[in-house]
């Protein structure tokens, strides 16, 4: 089992959560309002009234052939728009 | 410029609100607002607006000053954006000069609204119509930015840079929320004006009494937002600054200039030059940053809101009042 971790503005969310669905994820959690620091500015909840919000951080478990199938999807989005993406193990209690 | 004028406006709640975030900023006050509810009170006052714009419209009708000046509005968003893509050009790159340009073409409807409060205090007459200028002035300008993009900028374009699609751009300059709102209500006041007038009166509490109070909660969190983007002021550089500062005053003499030639009244030429004026905050930055993600957001959103919108509602809007009563007077 994999954990995906995607970190990004909440602006790209549909297009992110549509390459999850159609790669076949079971299922995955949004925490939106995510705050922080980018490479470049500091990321904050101030420009939510204008839809430039904050970033949203989306987290998959599922197996690895569902992260291949979607990986260049979402990093076509990721690259084009700004955003982080990390996998790792991920262990059943 | 009358002093007098510029006391007056800076001595009314929405302005004095507006201070009180930008002082909250300074002293490093906890003074924060929970991020859904500034979205809520943009909202709230997009459909307030609207809404009351809608049901004046409908009883003024369609008829004399009311095409021409909405015509007009729209040229205005059209040829705004281009007259600031040439001057931008001079030191940005395509996709920067593209999309300030687009957020000058554009208009803010919280300008508009503090312009329009400006003249109550003052007693000035003005037309509900000019709430439809206001919501169609909104997207042309976006489509205008995303052109120049696409006519001077696909050479320089990134290689990983994704097709423009009209269907995607016209989408996010029509039906981005704030623009489908405004329209929106503006349809539903005109509707409700024509043929449910007890529906007017049960909205009144909500669009009528609550708004200079939403308008002023709404401000402080302007305050709070502009005074937080004023650092990004310093990488946007000096060009940027005056640009941000010079821009509203001559987009406004133009604004001036046509209102003189529609024979608008004082009031309506104000707000006529105040959408002029203004640059958006809300649609173009969602608009731009969803289709041209090669412009540096900083720059725009610093520039429209750090330093422009503070500019037009402390000293443009009774500068631009001094200036309608010296071409237009009463």
């Amino acid at each position: 089992m994999k954990r995906l971790d995607l970190i990004f503005s909440e602006r790209e969310l549909d297009a992110i959560l549509t390459a999850l669905e159609n790669a076949g994820a079971p299922g995955y959690t949004v925490m939106k309002h995510a705050t922080g620091r980018g490479p470049e500015t500091i990321v904050s909840e101030d420009m939510e009234f204008s839809g430039l919000g904050a970033n949203a951080h989306v987290i998959v478990f599922c197996d690895e052939d569902i992260i291949n199938k979607t990986r260049e999807n979402i990093k076509s989005i990721l690259n084009y728009y700004g955003g982080v993406a990390y996998v790792s193990e991920a262990t059943p209690l | 410029m009358e002093t007098n004028l510029v006391l007056q406006n800076v001595l009314t709640p929405p302005v004095l609100f507006f201070f009180l975030g930008i002082v909250a900023v300074v002293l490093r006050s906890d003074l924060e607002i929970p991020a859904p509810l500034p979205k809520l009170f943009s909202l709230y006052l997009l459909l307030a607006i609207g809404f009351k714009g809608g049901m004046e419209l409908e009883s003024s009708g369609l008829g004399g000053q009311v095409l021409p000046t909405v015509g007009s509005a729209i040229i205005m968003s059209l040829v705004i954006p281009l007259i600031c893509f040439v001057i931008l050009r001079l030191k940005l790159d395509v996709f920067n000069s593209a999309a300030i340009a687009a957020a000058y073409g554009s208009i803010s409807a919280v300008t508009f609204i503090t312009a329009e409060s400006f003249l109550e205090s003052q007693n000035i007459p003005f037309d509900g119509f000019m709430v439809a200028a206001l919501a169609l002035m909104e997207s042309p300008a976006i489509i205008v930015g995303l052109i120049l993009v696409k006519i001077a900028g696909t050479k320089n374009r990134r290689p990983d840079s994704r097709p423009m699609k009209w269907r995607t751009i016209l989408r996010e300059s029509v039906l981005n929320g704030s623009v489908y709102l405004l329209l929106g209500s503006l349809l539903i006041g005109f509707l409700t004006a024509a043929h449910n007038p007890s529906g007017v009166e049960k909205m009144q509490p909500f669009t009528g009494k609550l708004f200079y109070g939403a308008e002023c909660f709404f401000l402080l969190d302007m305050g709070i937002v502009a005074a937080q983007r004023l650092p990004g002021l310093r990488k946007a550089g000096s060009f940027l600054i005056f640009f941000a500062v010079l821009i509203p005053l001559f987009n406004a003499l133009l604004g001036i200039a046509v209102a003189k030639a529609l024979v608008l009244g004082p009031g309506n030429a104000l707000l006529f030059a105040v959408l002029c004026a203004s640059a958006s905050y809300l649609a173009v930055p969602a608009a731009m940053r969803m289709t041209v993600p090669e412009a540096k957001a900083s720059y725009y959103i610093s520039t429209t809101l750090g330093l422009t919108f503070p500019f037009n509602i402390v000293i443009g809007i009774p500068l631009y009042m001094g200036l309608v009563n010296t071409f237009i007077p009463s």
